[in-house]
Protein backbone atom coordinates (compact mmCIF):
# COMPACT_ATOMS: atom_id res chain seq x y z
CA UNK A 1 0.00 0.00 0.00
CA UNK A 2 3.14 2.57 0.99
CA UNK A 3 4.37 1.94 -2.45
CA UNK A 4 1.34 2.46 -4.12
CA UNK A 5 0.90 5.93 -2.19
CA UNK A 6 4.27 6.54 -2.92
CA UNK A 7 3.64 6.65 -6.69
CA UNK A 8 0.79 8.22 -6.22
CA UNK A 9 2.62 10.92 -4.31
CA UNK A 10 5.17 11.15 -7.27
CA UNK A 11 2.89 11.19 -10.01
CA UNK A 12 0.92 14.59 -8.69
CA UNK A 13 3.88 16.40 -7.50
CA UNK A 14 3.37 16.03 -4.23
CA UNK A 15 5.91 16.83 -1.50
CA UNK A 16 4.11 15.12 1.84
CA UNK A 17 2.36 11.77 2.58
CA UNK A 18 -0.03 12.17 5.74
CA UNK A 19 -0.35 9.26 8.08
CA UNK A 20 -3.68 8.16 6.97
CA UNK A 21 -4.84 7.24 3.38
CA UNK A 22 -8.24 9.08 3.88
CA UNK A 23 -5.82 12.20 3.59
CA UNK A 24 -4.07 11.44 0.78
CA UNK A 25 -5.97 14.06 -1.38
CA UNK A 26 -5.31 16.78 1.11
CA UNK A 27 -1.39 16.55 0.67
CA UNK A 28 -1.96 19.04 -2.44
CA UNK A 29 -2.63 21.47 -0.12
CA UNK A 30 0.69 21.64 1.98
CA UNK A 31 2.58 21.47 -1.72
CA UNK A 32 2.80 25.42 -2.28
CA UNK A 33 4.02 25.67 1.29
CA UNK A 34 7.21 23.13 1.73
CA UNK A 35 9.51 25.94 0.97
CA UNK A 36 7.76 28.07 3.97
CA UNK A 37 7.99 25.29 6.05
CA UNK A 38 11.65 24.61 5.78
CA UNK A 39 12.30 28.36 6.21
CA UNK A 40 10.26 28.62 9.41
CA UNK A 41 12.20 25.60 10.67
CA UNK A 42 15.59 26.82 9.99
CA UNK A 43 14.47 30.38 11.76
CA UNK A 44 13.55 28.58 14.70
CA UNK A 45 16.83 26.06 15.01
CA UNK A 46 19.31 28.05 13.48
CA UNK A 47 20.72 25.43 11.21
CA UNK A 48 19.61 21.88 10.28
CA UNK A 49 20.72 18.95 8.09
CA UNK A 50 18.10 16.95 5.60
CA UNK A 51 17.05 14.32 7.97
CA UNK A 52 16.58 16.66 10.65
CA UNK A 53 14.17 18.51 9.05
CA UNK A 54 11.90 15.16 7.97
CA UNK A 55 11.97 14.04 11.50
CA UNK A 56 11.44 17.72 13.24
CA UNK A 57 7.99 18.18 11.16
CA UNK A 58 6.97 14.25 11.70
CA UNK A 59 7.85 14.88 15.37
CA UNK A 60 6.01 18.63 15.63
CA UNK A 61 3.06 17.41 13.25
CA UNK A 62 2.72 14.17 15.85
CA UNK A 63 3.38 12.20 12.90
CA UNK A 64 0.38 13.58 10.32
CA UNK A 65 2.70 14.83 8.19
CA UNK A 66 5.83 13.53 6.15
CA UNK A 67 8.36 15.37 4.00
CA UNK A 68 9.14 13.10 1.11
CA UNK A 69 12.65 12.55 0.58
CA UNK A 70 12.39 13.19 -2.84
CA UNK A 71 10.93 16.58 -2.62
CA UNK A 72 12.86 17.58 -0.17
CA UNK A 73 16.48 17.87 -1.48
CA UNK A 74 15.28 19.53 -4.94
CA UNK A 75 13.42 22.30 -1.99
CA UNK A 76 17.13 22.49 -0.51
CA UNK A 77 18.91 23.12 -3.19
CA UNK A 78 16.84 25.53 -5.00
CA UNK A 79 16.22 27.94 -1.63
CA UNK A 80 20.16 27.67 -1.50
CA UNK A 81 20.29 28.82 -5.07
CA UNK A 82 18.14 31.29 -4.72
CA UNK A 83 20.25 32.72 -2.09
CA UNK A 84 17.60 32.17 0.98
CA UNK A 85 19.79 29.54 2.15
CA UNK A 86 23.57 28.70 2.90
CA UNK A 87 25.36 25.55 3.66
CA UNK A 88 28.18 24.48 5.92
CA UNK A 89 29.26 20.91 6.51
CA UNK A 90 30.64 19.32 9.27
CA UNK A 91 32.59 15.84 9.61
CA UNK A 92 30.09 13.70 11.66
CA UNK A 93 30.52 10.34 12.69
CA UNK A 94 33.08 9.47 9.59
CA UNK A 95 30.92 10.94 7.03
CA UNK A 96 30.03 14.85 6.21
CA UNK A 97 26.85 16.83 7.37
CA UNK A 98 25.69 19.30 5.21
CA UNK A 99 23.99 21.53 7.57
CA UNK A 100 21.04 24.67 6.02
CA UNK A 101 20.61 28.05 7.64
CA UNK A 102 19.18 30.93 6.50
CA UNK A 103 21.27 33.87 5.15
CA UNK A 104 20.56 37.44 5.84
CA UNK A 105 18.16 37.86 2.43
CA UNK A 106 16.80 34.46 3.92
CA UNK A 107 15.72 35.84 7.64
CA UNK A 108 14.03 38.73 5.74
CA UNK A 109 12.29 36.23 3.05
CA UNK A 110 11.03 34.16 5.79
CA UNK A 111 9.18 37.05 7.31
CA UNK A 112 7.22 37.49 3.99
CA UNK A 113 6.68 34.22 3.17
CA UNK A 114 4.80 33.74 6.50
CA UNK A 115 2.81 36.62 6.40
CA UNK A 116 1.93 35.69 2.88
CA UNK A 117 0.80 31.77 4.33
CA UNK A 118 -0.90 33.67 7.69
CA UNK A 119 -3.10 35.86 5.25
CA UNK A 120 -3.86 32.86 3.29
CA UNK A 121 -4.83 30.78 6.18
CA UNK A 122 -7.25 33.73 7.20
CA UNK A 123 -8.87 34.48 3.61
CA UNK A 124 -9.19 30.57 3.26
CA UNK A 125 -10.65 30.15 7.37
CA UNK A 126 -13.02 33.26 5.77
CA UNK A 127 -14.02 31.29 2.89
CA UNK A 128 -14.55 27.71 4.59
CA UNK A 129 -16.27 29.23 7.57
CA UNK A 130 -17.42 32.80 6.76
CA UNK A 131 -19.25 34.44 10.37
CA UNK A 132 -22.41 35.37 8.73
CA UNK A 133 -23.63 38.81 9.77
CA UNK A 134 -27.46 39.68 9.64
CA UNK B 1 24.11 1.97 17.29
CA UNK B 2 26.16 4.02 14.79
CA UNK B 3 27.51 2.56 11.36
CA UNK B 4 30.87 1.70 11.04
CA UNK B 5 33.16 2.93 7.98
CA UNK B 6 32.83 -0.15 5.88
CA UNK B 7 28.88 0.44 5.94
CA UNK B 8 29.27 4.17 4.89
CA UNK B 9 31.51 3.15 2.52
CA UNK B 10 28.98 0.70 1.21
CA UNK B 11 26.01 3.70 1.06
CA UNK B 12 28.56 5.14 -1.36
CA UNK B 13 28.32 2.52 -3.82
CA UNK B 14 24.66 2.02 -3.27
CA UNK B 15 24.16 5.58 -4.60
CA UNK B 16 26.41 5.11 -7.47
CA UNK B 17 24.79 1.89 -8.22
CA UNK B 18 21.63 3.77 -8.28
CA UNK B 19 22.85 5.98 -10.69
CA UNK B 20 24.53 9.18 -8.43
CA UNK B 21 28.06 9.73 -9.99
CA UNK B 22 28.58 12.91 -8.28
CA UNK B 23 30.26 13.12 -4.93
CA UNK B 24 28.36 15.84 -3.61
CA UNK B 25 24.97 14.67 -4.17
CA UNK B 26 26.24 10.69 -3.02
CA UNK B 27 28.04 12.81 0.70
CA UNK B 28 24.16 14.03 1.17
CA UNK B 29 22.51 11.16 0.31
CA UNK B 30 24.69 9.04 2.42
CA UNK B 31 24.51 11.30 5.53
CA UNK B 32 20.70 10.78 5.00
CA UNK B 33 20.34 7.63 4.87
CA UNK B 34 22.87 7.15 7.65
CA UNK B 35 20.79 8.91 9.86
CA UNK B 36 17.86 7.16 8.72
CA UNK B 37 19.21 3.76 9.27
CA UNK B 38 20.61 4.42 12.67
CA UNK B 39 16.93 5.56 13.49
CA UNK B 40 15.80 2.23 12.56
CA UNK B 41 17.83 0.63 14.40
CA UNK B 42 17.23 2.35 17.77
CA UNK B 43 13.67 1.09 17.20
CA UNK B 44 14.41 -2.11 16.17
CA UNK B 45 17.92 -3.55 16.28
CA UNK B 46 17.03 -6.48 15.14
CA UNK B 47 17.08 -5.32 11.60
CA UNK B 48 20.09 -6.16 9.47
CA UNK B 49 22.00 -3.18 7.52
CA UNK B 50 20.28 -4.23 4.64
CA UNK B 51 17.03 -4.05 5.43
CA UNK B 52 17.17 -0.98 7.08
CA UNK B 53 18.58 0.69 3.69
CA UNK B 54 15.80 -1.23 1.78
CA UNK B 55 13.02 0.79 3.63
CA UNK B 56 14.85 3.73 3.56
CA UNK B 57 15.72 4.16 -0.09
CA UNK B 58 11.66 2.98 -0.58
CA UNK B 59 10.81 6.24 0.57
CA UNK B 60 12.77 8.14 -2.15
CA UNK B 61 9.68 6.31 -4.22
CA UNK B 62 9.39 4.46 -7.38
CA UNK B 63 12.18 6.91 -9.27
CA UNK B 64 14.76 6.58 -6.60
CA UNK B 65 16.96 9.05 -6.73
CA UNK B 66 16.34 10.39 -9.82
CA UNK B 67 13.99 12.93 -8.82
CA UNK B 68 16.79 14.57 -6.58
CA UNK B 69 19.82 14.36 -9.32
CA UNK B 70 17.31 15.74 -11.95
CA UNK B 71 16.33 18.99 -9.80
CA UNK B 72 19.57 19.62 -8.71
CA UNK B 73 21.41 19.16 -12.07
CA UNK B 74 18.10 21.67 -12.75
CA UNK B 75 18.95 24.22 -10.24
CA UNK B 76 23.18 23.90 -11.08
CA UNK B 77 22.36 24.15 -15.04
CA UNK B 78 20.65 27.72 -14.41
CA UNK B 79 23.50 28.80 -11.59
CA UNK B 80 25.53 27.80 -15.02
CA UNK B 81 23.64 29.83 -16.87
CA UNK B 82 23.70 33.18 -15.25
CA UNK B 83 27.61 32.82 -15.26
CA UNK B 84 27.89 32.80 -18.67
CA UNK B 85 25.13 35.98 -18.88
CA UNK B 86 27.29 37.79 -16.18
CA UNK B 87 30.63 37.08 -18.71
CA UNK B 88 28.70 38.30 -21.42
CA UNK B 89 27.38 41.45 -19.97
CA UNK B 90 30.53 41.91 -18.74
CA UNK B 91 31.68 42.58 -22.70
CA UNK B 92 28.95 45.03 -22.84
CA UNK B 93 30.33 47.25 -19.87
CA UNK B 94 32.84 49.77 -19.54
CA UNK B 95 35.96 48.69 -19.98
CA UNK B 96 35.30 45.53 -22.21
CA UNK B 97 32.53 47.17 -24.76
CA UNK B 98 35.93 48.60 -26.25
CA UNK B 99 37.21 45.85 -27.29
CA UNK B 100 33.25 44.39 -28.50
CA UNK B 101 33.31 47.35 -30.26
CA UNK B 102 36.50 47.38 -32.13
CA UNK B 103 36.48 43.68 -33.16
CA UNK B 104 33.35 43.86 -34.68
CA UNK B 105 34.70 47.17 -36.75
CA UNK B 106 37.38 45.33 -37.60
CA UNK B 107 35.75 42.36 -38.91
CA UNK B 108 33.30 44.98 -40.36
CA UNK B 109 36.32 46.37 -42.46
CA UNK B 110 37.43 43.30 -43.35
CA UNK B 111 34.31 41.63 -44.84
CA UNK B 112 33.42 44.72 -46.67
CA UNK B 113 36.53 45.50 -48.01
CA UNK B 114 38.02 41.78 -49.22
CA UNK B 115 36.45 40.08 -52.23
CA UNK B 116 36.31 36.62 -50.21
CA UNK B 117 34.09 38.32 -47.32
CA UNK B 118 32.13 35.06 -47.61
CA UNK B 119 35.20 32.63 -47.23
CA UNK B 120 36.68 34.15 -45.15
CA UNK B 121 33.54 34.22 -42.37
CA UNK B 122 33.46 30.71 -43.09
CA UNK B 123 37.21 29.72 -42.50
CA UNK B 124 36.74 32.42 -38.94
CA UNK B 125 33.49 29.66 -38.43
CA UNK B 126 35.54 26.96 -39.00
CA UNK B 127 38.45 27.52 -36.71
CA UNK B 128 36.10 28.87 -33.96
CA UNK B 129 34.07 25.15 -34.33
CA UNK B 130 37.22 22.91 -34.86
CA UNK B 131 38.59 24.75 -31.07
CA UNK B 132 34.85 23.64 -29.64
CA UNK B 133 34.90 20.46 -31.01
CA UNK B 134 38.48 19.34 -29.81
CA UNK B 135 37.83 21.10 -26.19
CA UNK B 136 34.62 18.71 -26.01
CA UNK B 137 36.60 15.75 -27.06
CA UNK B 138 39.44 16.93 -24.84
CA UNK B 139 37.54 16.72 -21.73
CA UNK B 140 35.40 13.60 -22.15
CA UNK B 141 38.69 11.83 -22.31
CA UNK B 142 39.60 13.56 -18.82
CA UNK B 143 36.13 12.66 -17.89
CA UNK B 144 37.00 8.63 -18.81
CA UNK B 145 40.04 9.35 -16.85
CA UNK B 146 38.13 10.62 -13.67
CA UNK B 147 35.95 7.06 -13.68
CA UNK B 148 39.16 4.66 -14.43
CA UNK B 149 40.67 6.25 -11.68
CA UNK B 150 37.63 6.91 -9.25
CA UNK B 151 38.68 10.35 -8.54
CA UNK B 152 36.03 12.43 -7.23
CA UNK B 153 33.45 13.90 -9.55
CA UNK B 154 31.54 17.17 -8.50
CA UNK B 155 28.04 17.95 -10.37
CA UNK B 156 28.95 21.89 -11.01
CA UNK B 157 32.41 20.43 -12.41
CA UNK B 158 30.85 18.36 -15.02
CA UNK B 159 28.33 21.10 -16.28
CA UNK B 160 31.10 23.21 -16.59
CA UNK B 161 33.18 20.66 -18.58
CA UNK B 162 30.08 19.92 -20.37
CA UNK B 163 29.38 23.34 -21.02
CA UNK B 164 25.99 23.61 -19.93
CA UNK B 165 23.66 23.22 -22.44
CA UNK B 166 24.96 25.57 -24.86
CA UNK B 167 27.50 23.75 -26.31
CA UNK B 168 24.88 22.46 -28.87
CA UNK B 169 23.92 25.79 -30.51
CA UNK B 170 27.75 26.02 -31.91
CA UNK B 171 26.91 24.17 -34.95
CA UNK B 172 23.33 26.39 -35.51
CA UNK B 173 24.68 29.79 -37.29
CA UNK B 174 26.54 27.01 -39.06
CA UNK B 175 23.53 25.79 -40.62
CA UNK B 176 22.18 29.02 -40.90
CA UNK B 177 25.23 30.52 -42.78
CA UNK B 178 25.34 27.15 -45.44
CA UNK B 179 21.98 27.73 -46.11
CA UNK B 180 22.62 31.19 -47.16
CA UNK B 181 26.04 30.83 -48.85
CA UNK B 182 24.73 30.77 -52.45
CA UNK B 183 23.52 34.52 -51.77
CA UNK B 184 26.65 35.94 -50.39
CA UNK B 185 26.78 38.54 -53.55
CA UNK B 186 23.79 39.78 -52.44
CA UNK B 187 24.42 39.20 -48.68
CA UNK B 188 27.91 40.70 -48.95
CA UNK B 189 26.75 43.63 -50.57
CA UNK B 190 24.82 45.40 -48.06
CA UNK B 191 26.20 47.48 -45.80
CA UNK B 192 23.33 46.61 -42.89
CA UNK B 193 23.59 42.62 -43.17
CA UNK B 194 27.95 42.95 -42.81
CA UNK B 195 27.49 45.32 -39.68
CA UNK B 196 24.64 43.13 -38.54
CA UNK B 197 26.80 39.44 -39.33
CA UNK B 198 30.13 41.09 -38.16
CA UNK B 199 28.32 41.85 -34.20
CA UNK B 200 26.49 38.96 -34.49
CA UNK B 201 30.01 36.68 -34.76
CA UNK B 202 31.71 38.79 -32.41
CA UNK B 203 29.34 37.97 -29.72
CA UNK B 204 29.71 34.41 -30.94
CA UNK B 205 33.56 34.52 -30.80
CA UNK B 206 32.69 35.98 -27.14
CA UNK B 207 30.28 33.49 -26.11
CA UNK B 208 32.61 30.25 -27.17
CA UNK B 209 35.54 32.24 -25.30
CA UNK B 210 33.48 32.61 -22.08
CA UNK B 211 32.17 28.76 -22.19
CA UNK B 212 35.84 27.35 -23.81
CA UNK B 213 37.80 28.75 -21.74
CA UNK B 214 37.22 32.30 -19.02
CA UNK B 215 34.66 29.39 -16.98
CA UNK B 216 36.79 26.29 -17.47
CA UNK B 217 40.00 28.44 -16.08
CA UNK B 218 37.86 29.47 -13.07
CA UNK B 219 36.42 25.94 -12.26
CA UNK B 220 38.40 25.59 -8.65
CA UNK B 221 37.02 29.12 -7.67
CA UNK B 222 33.54 28.16 -8.91
CA UNK B 223 33.60 24.93 -6.97
CA UNK B 224 35.25 26.54 -3.61
CA UNK B 225 31.91 29.04 -3.71
CA UNK B 226 29.63 26.30 -4.88
CA UNK B 227 30.67 23.14 -2.14
CA UNK B 228 32.22 24.00 1.11
CA UNK B 229 33.11 20.44 1.32
CA UNK B 230 35.04 20.68 -1.51
CA UNK B 231 38.05 22.91 0.38
CA UNK B 232 37.80 20.25 3.26
CA UNK B 233 38.52 17.38 0.46
CA UNK B 234 41.05 19.57 -1.14
CA UNK B 235 43.59 19.69 2.11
Amino acid sequence: MYKILMYICFSIGDCFVPRNDKKMKNSQLYKGSLNTIIMKLLEENGKMYGYEITQKVKAITAGELNITEGALYPALHKLEAEGILDVEIEKVDNRMRKYYKLTEAGTKETVNRLAELEDFIRTMQSLVNPKLEF
Amino acid sequence: MKLTAPQIEHLFTFTRQHYVEWYDLQSELVDHLANAIETQWQENPKLSFDEALNIEFKKFGVFGFMDVVEKRQAVLRKKYNGLVWEHIKGFFGIPKIVLTITMTLVLFSILKVSIYSGWIFMGLYLILMVFSFYKIFKNRKKKQLKAQTKEKIWLFEEIINQYGSIAGIIVLPFNIFNQLIDQTDNFFGNVYWVLGLSFFSVVFFILVFIIFKIIPAKTEEYLLATYPEYKLEKL
